[in-house]
Parts: structure tokens; C-alpha cells; sequence
């Protein structure tokens, strides 16, 4: 929302802060400022001047033209400007002017030397017409544009304005400066401007709660024009593209008042009554913007007899509109329910100055007083317009709000710092709060109706009018007193922050990867686009799908990092996220981790298992059925404490083209839930061990794992540990088969093994082994 | 004649053994003279042919010659060896230049390293550390913080709506509702986490960032204990006491609503390009924990009261790092990643 410096300087009697400290005030007490821009320094040095002669220049569409600048005297510059005609008075910019960002220079163009310029509307900041110089009436040479001056244009962050309907126009915003600075504001509005006569058109509406107010009021002999410049000036400075005089009236009420108004050509009104509506099913209407919208009844409408005339609170319609042939027309200001318009606006993908004004509840008592503001700029804009009849009106029973109780001890013990009742009641006053003390210590404060619609209804949010206007920086920070309890304990954080360290540890970098995968990430994992939940409103589709798995993600970082190393190891710790009927989706937290290395060999895979190892103490690896993406014979599920915790895998040379990747996905709900949760201490052994090797022959693609397995349900009692030394092919065995040798480590707790009892172990393995159809080599 | 003899021996061993170039020549003197067929017992062997009066006398030259020719002989050892174990070390060199086999160290993302400081910084405050979902239902991230249906203040937050109806969460607040409902009152808590808005992304803006939500509610909380609580937090951030000023903000789930801004750590007030020489950084959005979200969290606001900040954590770690394009925190290129 742009404010103009100028227009809040008229609405506050002697304001004397300038424009950047002002800013500052408004930031610091009212709403955010993003900027103040100086436009309009021109105008400081524009004057009028006559054409007296215009030449054609050869080969050029432009034209040499003489003007006549009064106290300036006679300059020659050179113009490409249609209109450009001996007789006429336009605006001459002096060489040395800066307009529009550069700085008008005496030059040579098209071989003529310029000395300076003359102007469009445009140029000169005062509405959007570049079409030809400007033509004054009724200035003389020399003289200064009437009314036209330097301004500052404050830019307020409308996120900070939606809590505030009062503060979208001019006069709100000048209410907070006059409280802010102290000084007094100033009502532009005479309401008895509007006659108390019978009104030309009877209002119904039919829903009150929707339309809470509809008032209007008919002008005729009305004459479509131009306004005046500086009313141009003035809403094109605030970023309203200036229209005509009546479509400017709207729209100035709309900029000073907060209260958009709208204005019909009532030649094209069909009967006698204006009505305020539901939308009928299959209803469509022609806007002012040249689109047709197709209704429906959730829409609240303005129509006459035959059918919508506008969209209520969004848009006029095109029909009856303001025309140059326009003589009679109706001011329509009315109050809409916000979310009613908000959901028709947004329903519509149709978002107007009227619409986001609407939708933050504005105050109905403000029709009236758009109307007799509207009255009022008739006599500046279109002098000869007469008001025929009176008011039409239409409106639900005033709201009343009950005053809000302030216990000024309460107040103290929000803010945390003490403040006086008359400081308080002065700032409330300054705001044009109603205050009185019914009782010692206790405020009764009404809320003024602007205020009252959404903005201010508890006593919490009379802390904040206190708060701000006194200043927060008078706050001192305090250390609250708080009972001394412990942080409730977060295991999955002390899990994922030790899981992390293992992994960095083990030499694994940390990335973040997003939740969003395309159609074809997912179908690339073999997986089915449907399975996924969807996002309605992607920003595109590759970011349409939620991910429920983190491979994707980390198989994208092993291609981009495959172009600048070597070899890598990184990591993931995120969600993947799993539909679930009826209820949030299951976010199930993983652990993915891949090693990358452009060398091939089986080294990587050992690598990451080692992680496994480190993260899940005595996992197995159980070879599986490989997926699509998974190299056919290196794939296996991670087993840990007799449940499935994951996956690990080569990725398929298809998919990893320049060398190769190894891959570990585990699902960390199930370690955190698998992990031992208190060490029970044993006691050291006091006798000594003993230890003997095996070598067993197996066939070639039999599992070390399955074999020590197998040694170990055959140890009995005594058995300590089965360790892998090493395994062998080739002479003196066969072809296909290998000799696996382990280390066999057996003790008691309560005597030092004898022998016999070593061998008898060693024996009964020997024969267990040999039963299940290996050969030891012993 | 055999005293004579003795010493000469003696004299000449000692001269054996101080030659002797390596241990085996010094074994050799050694078994030759001092060993059990030695010269020195075949002279005590001989010692019955000596006269009585003489022998003792003799007897103790004999020893005398021996102890000396022993320690001399343990001194020329220990010399060889000493040698020896020289000669070991010196051919074990090795080149410690030489890079250490196995993986670097990994890195942690500087969202988890500063996610971490900060937890552990409230933690110490006795703080507890909250994390919910990601998908989130409409009434957690909106309603149930005072932001009903049609409010103006949804369009604050642009939002990924999922099908079913839920949303990806558009900020770390629904897990005021969770802590709440789970603590009831007194609560301290705080909530990092990932967050989603619905934004095109470029070098300053992502779909997806990471915030921390804190939220204390207890008797009589006021603004004065939420400044002090926030300027603790930030002299802790930035490891020095920082300049803050509070102004109005609005944020239906607070009220009084605030944003915090801290005093432009570039240029220390003046202006500069990076406070759009305001000379002020807008930070902390914060505020008193609006009653309505207060009841819909089941606490009633006549006897408890709250406040609640939200901390943008990728805003804070690209602060800290001067990193220029939030798009490097989740673009996974390790040239970034291994500088943190």
C-alpha cells in the first residue's frame, strides 16, 4: 500500500516530521515501511509554455518546435510528439531537470540542438497517457503546473496492514501519525453534504450477513472527463491508474476512506431497484476488465432487474459502466462480508483494490461517509454534476460490541513494566477509543467501529495499541521466574545426533535433499506414481509428488558429484512419507547413505556396510531378490536383533554410468525402537580362554554368514566366539568350491577348560558340520 | 710366573674385547677365554698344582681378572646392541608426510550443526525440544492458531495443499498446538523442523526451509520476560550482546504480534546494503501467545499466559556463513557441504 506524504500532511493539522523519520515513526509504532520515494521533483521546474512555431526536421518524425516558456524565454526543442502544433500550451522541462530517473540534457537530435523538453502526462508522473504532449488550459506561459508538487511516497508491507481495515486509505493512516506525533486529525468528511430526500432506487438485499450495507446515490448531469492534474497526480502517485472523473472519485474515496466504492451509468440500469444477491447457478457476467466470469451461487452479486450488474466487493460490470457519453450515474458504497468476498475473489483467481480491502473487514458505517466524500469531490471534479433524490440505504442493525474491561494491574503484567492510567487513557484517546474508569484501576474502553469489525475485540489486543504508542524499546528485558524442572527428555534426538556422528565419523558427508519427486523420479525406482501423495498446487510438475523414499534424492547427488570426485561417501537422515487412510500420512525416518568411487571392486560395498555395522552392532546382510535399479547379485535386506531394518545395495551400472555406488537405506524407526536401552554389566571372566581353528569346504557361493552361523548353534555352552580368518579357492581344492577358516574361541565362567573338554567341543562341531554336509579340512 | 702369565692374559683379552668389531668376534673371545673350556677355568682348574700359599693369592687375581673381563665384555655388548637396535630404527623411517589412509571425516549440513547449537542452548535453559510432522492437518497449521478459513492472513503463507486435504506445513507454529496438547501448562519448549511455502525458488528464496519455533507459557508471562528471553538467544547466535528493537507485527497466533529486529551487524546502524540501509535486520517474529490459541490448546488464558517466537534457521546459517544462494543448502553439491 502506497501512501502519499502529502495527503496524510493535509488529513494531520501541522505536521512537521519528515518524510524518512516518518517512515521510521510508522515502522517502529504502526506497520512496516519498505521504503520512501521522492516523485514528482520535477514538477519544482515545469513550467507552461506556448508553441509558437513547429518545422519539420528531414529524414525525422520528429519536428523542431519554438516555444514560448514565459520567464524562460524562447527555447527550441526538438519534439516527437503527434500532437505537437503551434498554439498550444504544454509542459516545457528546462535542460538540467531529472525526470524519470535521467537528467534532461541540452543535446543534438536529429541534427537539431534540443534545449530540453516537452512532455507527456506520462513523463510527468501524472497518469498513463503517452500518446502526445501534454495540452494545458488556461496556464500561462512560465507558470508553474497548477497544484502539481513534490512528493514522498511511503511504501507500507500490505502483510502487516491485513489485521488493519482502517489502515488501507489515507485518513486511517493519518489518524495513527496524528496519535503517533501528537498532533490533531483531520476529518475531510462532511456527511450532511448528503440530502435527506427520497432515494431514486429502493436496495434489497437478501442476505444481511453478507451485505451488511449497501448505500447509494444518484448524480445526474453528470460530464465524463478528464479530472483535474494534480487529482491525476495524486492517485497515480499512490499507484491508481487515473480514469475519468467519476471512475477517479471512486477511487480517490477508495485511497483517503479505505472505502471502495463503485460507479454505475444508471441510463443502464433496468428497473427501479438495486439488488444484492446470490449469483443464480449458470449466472455469468461481462467485468469491467473485458473477461466474462461463469458464477455461481456461493458469488454474491449487484443486479437490477435483468440480471448482475457487478461482482459485489470484486469488479464492476462492463455493461454499466462509465462511459464518455455517460449523464446519470449511481455511486454504489457498500460494506461486503470479508470472507464471503475473499473466497469469491480467490474462487475467481481475481484480486482488485475493492477485493483486498474487502477481505479485511471493513467498517460499514463508512458507506455513508464514501458517499458524502464522494458529494464533496464533485464540486472539484465535475463542477456541474447535480445530486438527484437522496440516500438509498439498506442495512443490517448496527453491530454493538460490548466495551472491553482493562484491569490496568493485568495491563502492568502483560507489558512487564509499570505504566500510568493517564498514559494509558491518553493513548487510547489519541486512537479514538471511548475510555472511562468505572471502577479504581479498571478501564472501560469502546472500540471505535472501525476498529471494531475483526481488528479489536479483547483486552489483549488493547496491550498492543498501549504498547506500540508508548514504545517498546521502554520495555526493559526481564528474566521470567520459572520453576526449576528439567527439559522433558527427546530420545530421538540424542538417536538421530548419534547417528549422524557415526555417519560423518565413517567418513559420510550430510545432505539435504527436498520431499518433492516427479512422476518420472519415482517411476525410475520402479515405484508407482499413485502410490504417492500428491501436492494440488506443485510449482511444478517435477515437484509433484511426495516422497517416500529418499533413493532418488541420493542417487541425483551421486550423478552431480560424479562429475567433480572421484569418489564420495554422503548421507541422508529425512522422512519418507507414506498415505495412509484416514488419518496424517506415516512420516517414517531413514537413514540413506551411499558410497561412490569411479573404480570398481567390491571394497565400496564393504565400506558401507561397516556404517551398517557401526550403527546396528552384529547386523547381517541376507542377500535378496534385486530390485530394477539394484545390480543383480549385490543386493541384500539388513537384518538386525531378528527384525528386516533396511537395504543395501549396488546400484545397477544402468543407473550409475560412470563408476560404481553403493547404497545403504535403513529405516531408522526400527533401530531406534531395536536399540538396547540399558548396558547390564557382566562379569570379566577369571579364567582363561581357548581358541582352535576350523577350515570348512563349501561350495563357492555358500555364505561365510550361514557357515559361522552354523558353527555357532553347534559350539554348546562353552562357546565364546566364532571369528572369520579368511577364505580360499583354488589347488589343492576342486573347481567351485572355497575353504573357509574360522577361529573358534570357547571358555567357562567358573574353571579353566581342560582339553578333553576343548577337543570335545571341537569334535562336536566337527561332526555337526560333516552331518550338515560340509567337508573340514582338518 | 703364573701372576705374570695372568695379567698378560688378562691385559690381552681386554684388548681382544675392545677390538672385537662385531658380537659374534666378542662371543668368540668370550667362549675362548671366559667360557666353561675356557682359558680362565682351565686356569682354575690348574690351581691344585699352585703351592698352598700362594693359591689364595693367585685365587683372587684370578677372580679379579675375571669380574673385570666379564663387565668389560657386558659393556662392549650392550654397545653392539645398542648399535643394533640404532641400526633397526633408523632403516624402520618412514615418510610421515604421507597422507593417512582411509575416509576423511564427514561433514554435518550447517542446518544440523546450527539446529544442534541451538537445541543444546535451550536444553540448557531447561528448555524441552519438540519436532513434529512435516504433512500437517489444515487445523494444526491454521485454525487452531487463530487462522480460520478465509482469513486474509492465509495468504501470509503460501501453501502446498496435498490431496486429502492436508498441508505440508507452512511453519514450525503447529507444534505449539502438539506441545500444548501433549505438556499442557507450564511449557517451555522449542521446535525446529522443515517448513514448505508454495515460492518459486531463486538465489533468495526456497520452497523449503528450516525454522524453530520456541513457545514458553506460564503465570503471568510478559513482554519484558519474551525480550529478555530472545535477546539471551541472539547474544548467544552471535556470540556477542546485540542491539534489538521490537515494532508491531502482525501474526494472528500472538497478540500483541511483534518483529524483532536486530541491529545491522554489517554496518552497526548507518546502512548498508544488506539492512537496505535501514540499518536494522528484521528477525524474530514473536509475540504474546494470542488466548484463542491459548483455549484451543486447552489452557485457559485467564490463568496462564505465553509467549511464542519463530527463528528462521536457514536465514541464521546463511547470516553466519555470508552464504549468497539459499539454494546451496539443499542442492547436495559436496564442494559446498564439506566447508561446514
Amino acid at each position: 500500500m502506497k501512501f502519499s506524504y502529502n495527503w496524510i500532511r493535509e488529513l494531520v493539522r501541522d505536521l512537521d516530521v519528515e518524510p524518512r523519520e516518518l517512515m521510521r515513526l510508522i515502522t517502529i509504532k504502526t506497520a512496516e515501511c519498505e521504503g520512501v520515494e521522492l516523485t514528482g521533483a520535477h514538477f519544482e521546474r515545469v513550467v507552461a509554455a506556448r508553441v509558437l512555431s513547429v518545422e519539420p526536421i528531414a529524414d525525422s518524425h520528429n519536428v523542431k518546435a519554438v516555444v514560448d516558456a514565459g520567464g524562460l524565454g524562447r527555447r527550441t526543442v526538438v519534439c516527437g510528439a503527434p500532437n505537437c502544433r503551434a498554439g498550444i500550451v504544454t509542459a516545457y522541462v528546462p535542460s538540467g531537470t531529472a525526470l524519470e530517473g535521467r537528467v534532461i540534457e541540452k543535446r543534438v537530435v536529429s541534427g537539431v540542438e534540443s534545449d530540453g523538453m516537452l512532455a507527456s502526462a506520462a513523463e510527468l508522473g501524472i497518469n498513463r497517457d503517452q500518446e502526445g504532449i501534454l495540452e494545458l488550459d488556461g496556464v500561462e506561459p512560465g507558470a508553474r503546473l497548477p497544484r502539481l508538487a513534490a512528493d514522498s511516497i511511503i511504501e507500507v508491507d500490505n502483510k502487516s496492514l491485513t489485521h488493519r481495515p482502517d489502515l488501507w486509505g489515507h485518513h486511517g493512516m493519518a489518524r495513527e501519525v496524528a496519535a503517533i506525533t501528537g498532533k490533531q486529525l483531520r476529518d475531510p468528511v462532511n456527511t450532511e453534504l448528503v440530502p435527506a430526500a427520497s432515494p431514486v432506487y429502493g436496495v434489497d438485499i437478501r442476505d444481511l450477513q453478507l451485505c451488511p450495507r449497501y448505500s447509494a446515490l444518484v448524480v445526474a448531469n453528470v460530464k465524463v472527463g478528464p479530472s483535474p492534474l494534480w487529482f491525476q497526480q495524486r492517485l497515480q502517485a499512490v499507484g491508481l491508474n487515473p480514469i475519468n472523473n467519476i471512475v477517479d472519485i471512486t477511487n480517490f474515496v477508495m485511497a483517503e476512506l479505505a472505502q471502495p466504492m463503485h460507479a454505475f451509468d444508471a441510463d443502464k440500469l433496468r428497473g427501479d431497484t438495486i439488488i444484492v444477491r446470490g449469483a443464480e447457478e449458470g449466472e455469468r457476467m461481462l467485468a469491467l476488465n473485458g473477461e466474462w466470469y461463469e458464477l455461481t451461487p456461493s458469488a454474491l452479486v449487484i443486479a437490477d432487474r435483468e440480471g448482475p450488474i457487478a461482482l459485489a466487493g470484486v469488479i464492476g460490470g462492463w455493461d454499466s459502466a462509465i462511459s464518455d457519453t455517460t449523464t446519470r450515474i449511481v455511486f454504489e458504497s457498500a460494506n461486503f462480508h470479508a470472507a464471503s468476498i475473499r473466497r469469491t475473489s480467490s474462487r475467481l483467481k481475481l484480486r482488485t483494490d475493492a477485493s483486498m480491502r474487502f477481505e479485511k473487514a471493513q467498517d460499514p458505517v463508512n458507506t455513508l461517509r464514501g458517499l458524502a466524500r464522494a458529494v464533496a469531490l464533485l464540486e472539484l471534479v465535475a463542477p456541474d454534476a447535480r445530486i438527484a433524490g437522496g440516500l438509498s440505504d439498506m442495512a443490517a442493525p448496527p453491530r454493538t460490541t460490548a466495551p472491553i474491561e482493562l484491569p490496568m494491574d493485568w495491563l502492568v503484567r502483560k507489558l512487564g513494566r509499570p505504566i500510568a492510567p493517564g498514559e494509558v487513557r491518553r493513548i487510547l484517546e489519541a486512537l479514538e477509543f471511548g475510555v472511562s474508569e468505572p471502577a479504581q484501576g479498571v478501564f472501560s474502553v469502546r472500540v471505535p467501529s472501525w476498529r471494531a469489525t475483526k481488528d479489536i475485540s479483547i483486552k489483549d489486543d488493547l496491550v498492543e495499541e498501549i504498547g506500540r504508542m508508548e514504545g517498546y524499546a521502554t520495555i526493559p528485558p526481564t528474566p521470567p521466574l520459572v520453576p526449576a524442572v528439567p527439559a522433558s527428555d527427546n530420545p530421538r534426538l540424542r538417536f538421530f545426533r548419534s547417528l549422524r556422528r557415526m555417519c560423518a565419523a565413517q567418513g559420510f558427508d550430510e545432505v539435504y535433499n527436498y520431499s518433492f519427486l516427479s512422476e518420472e523420479d519415482v517411476r525410475r525406482f520402479g515405484l508407482a506414481p499413485e502410490d504417492h501423495i500428491r501436492v494440488t498446487n506443485p510449482i511444478s510438475v517435477e515437484q509433484g509428488l511426495l516422497r517416500r523414499t529418499l533413493i532418488p534424492g541420493l542417487w541425483k547427488n551421486i550423478q552431480e558429484n560424479g562429475k567433480h570426485f572421484a569418489s564420495f561417501r554422503l548421507f541422508e537422515v529425512g522422512f519418507e512419507i507414506h498415505k495412509r487412510a484416514g488419518s496424517l500420512p506415516e512420516e517414517a525416518p531413514h537413514l540413506a547413505a551411499a558410497m561412490y568411487s569411479r573404480q570398481g571392486g567390491t571394497e565400496t560395498l564393504f565400506e558401507v556396510k561397516r556404517l551398517a555395522e557401526c550403527l546396528m552392532p552384529g547386523c547381517e546382510l541376507r542377500p535378496a531378490q534385486a530390485r530394477q535399479y539394484e545390480h543383480p547379485s549385490r543386493a541384500a535386506e539388513v537384518w538386525w536383533r531378528g527384525e528386516a531394518a533396511g537395504r543395501m545395495f549396488e546400484f545397477h551400472p544402468n543407473y550409475v554410468e560412470t563408476g560404481r555406488a553403493v547404497v545403504l537405506d535403513i529405516d531408522l524407526a526400527v533401530v531406534e525402537r531395536l536399540a538396547p536401552a540399558d548396558v547390564k554389566y557382566k562379569a570379566v571372566r577369571r579364567y582363561p580362554e581357548s581358541a582352535f581353528d576350523l577350515s570348512v569346504v563349501a561350495g563357492q557361493r555358500a555364505l561365510v554368514g550361514d557357515i559361522g552361523r552354523q558353527i555357532h548353534s553347534l559350539g554348546g555352552p562353552y562357546l565364546e566366539q566364532v571369528e572369520f580368518l579368511r577364505q580360499y579357492e583354488g589347488a589343492p581344492l576342486p573347481e567351485g568350491v572355497k575353504s573357509v577358516s574360522f577361529r573358534i574361541t570357547v571358555a567357562a565362567a567358573d574353571h579353566t577348560l581342560s582339553n578333553e573338554e576343548v577337543t570335545a567341543v571341537r569334535d562336536g562341531i566337527i561332526s555337526g558340520m560333516r552331518a550338515s554336509g560340509y567337508d573340514l579340512r582338518v | 710366573m703364573i701372576e705374570e702369565s695372568l695379567k698378560e692374559l688378562a691385559a690381552s683379552t681386554r684388548k681382544r674385547i675392545d677390538e672385537a668389531a662385531t658380537a659374534g668376534a666378542l662371543e668368540a673371545v668370550r667362549v675362548e677365554v671366559l667360557g666353561r673350556k675356557g682359558t680362565l677355568a682351565q686356569i682354575s682348574k690348574d690351581m691344585g698344582r699352585i703351592a698352598a700359599d700362594e693359591r689364595a693369592k693367585i685365587g683372587k687375581l684370578l677372580n679379579a681378572a675375571k669380574s673385570e673381563l666379564e663387565s668389560a665384555m657386558d659393556a662392549r655388548k650392550a654397545m653392539f646392541e645398542e648399535q643394533a637396535l640404532n641400526a633397526r630404527l633408523d632403516a624402520e623411517w618412514v615418510d610421515l608426510t604421507l597422507p593417512a589412509p582411509g575416509p576423511r571425516p564427514g561433514s554435518l549440513h550447517p542446518l544440523t550443526q546450527i539446529q544442534q547449537e541451538l537445541e543444546d542452548l535451550f536444553l540448557s535453559m531447561g528448555v524441552s525440544v519438540l519436532y513434529g510432522p512435516e504433512v500437517e492437518t489444515e487445523y494444526n497449521n491454521f485454525d487452531a492458531l487463530n487462522i480460520p478459513p478465509d482469513h486474509p492472513a492465509r495468504d501470509m503463507q503460501d501453501t502446498f495443499w496435498l490431496e486429502g486435504g492436508h498441508v505440508l506445513r507452512t511453519h514450525t507454529s503447529p507444534v505449539q498446538v502438539r506441545g500444548m496438547a501433549r505438556f499442557g501448562p507450564p511449557l517451555r519448549m522449542i521446535a525446529p523442523g522443515r517448513v514448505f511455502r508454495n515460492e518459486e525458488v531463486d538465489p533468495s528464496h526456497e520452497h523449503t526451509f528450516y525454522q524453530l519455533e520456541g513457545m514458553m507459557v506460564d503465570r503471568d508471562v510478559s513482554i519484558a520476560h519474551m525480550l529478555y528471553f530472545m535477546k539471551t538467544l541472539l547474544a548467544h547466535i552471535f556470540g556477542r550482546e546485540v542491539t534489538v528493537r521490537l515494532r508491531p507485527g502482525y501474526f494472528p497466533f500472538v497478540e500483541p504480534g511483534f518483529e524483532l529486529d536486530v541491529q545491522c551487524l554489517i554496518c552497526g546502524g548507518p546502512g548498508c546494503p544488506v539492512c537496505k540501509q535501514s540499518g536494522w535486520v528484521e528477525l524474530l517474529p514473536c509475540g504474546l501467545v494470542h488466548p484463542n490459541v491459548l483455549r484451543m490448546g486447552g489452557i485457559d488464558p485467564e490463568q496462564w499466559g505465553g509467549f511464542a517466537f519463530g527463528l528462521g534457521l536457514t536465514r541464521l546459517v546463511m547470516m553466519r556463513y555470508g552464504i549468497d544462494d539459499i539454494r546451496h543448502l539443499q542442492g547436495g553439491d559436496l564442494r559446498f557441504l564439506r566447508q561446514f
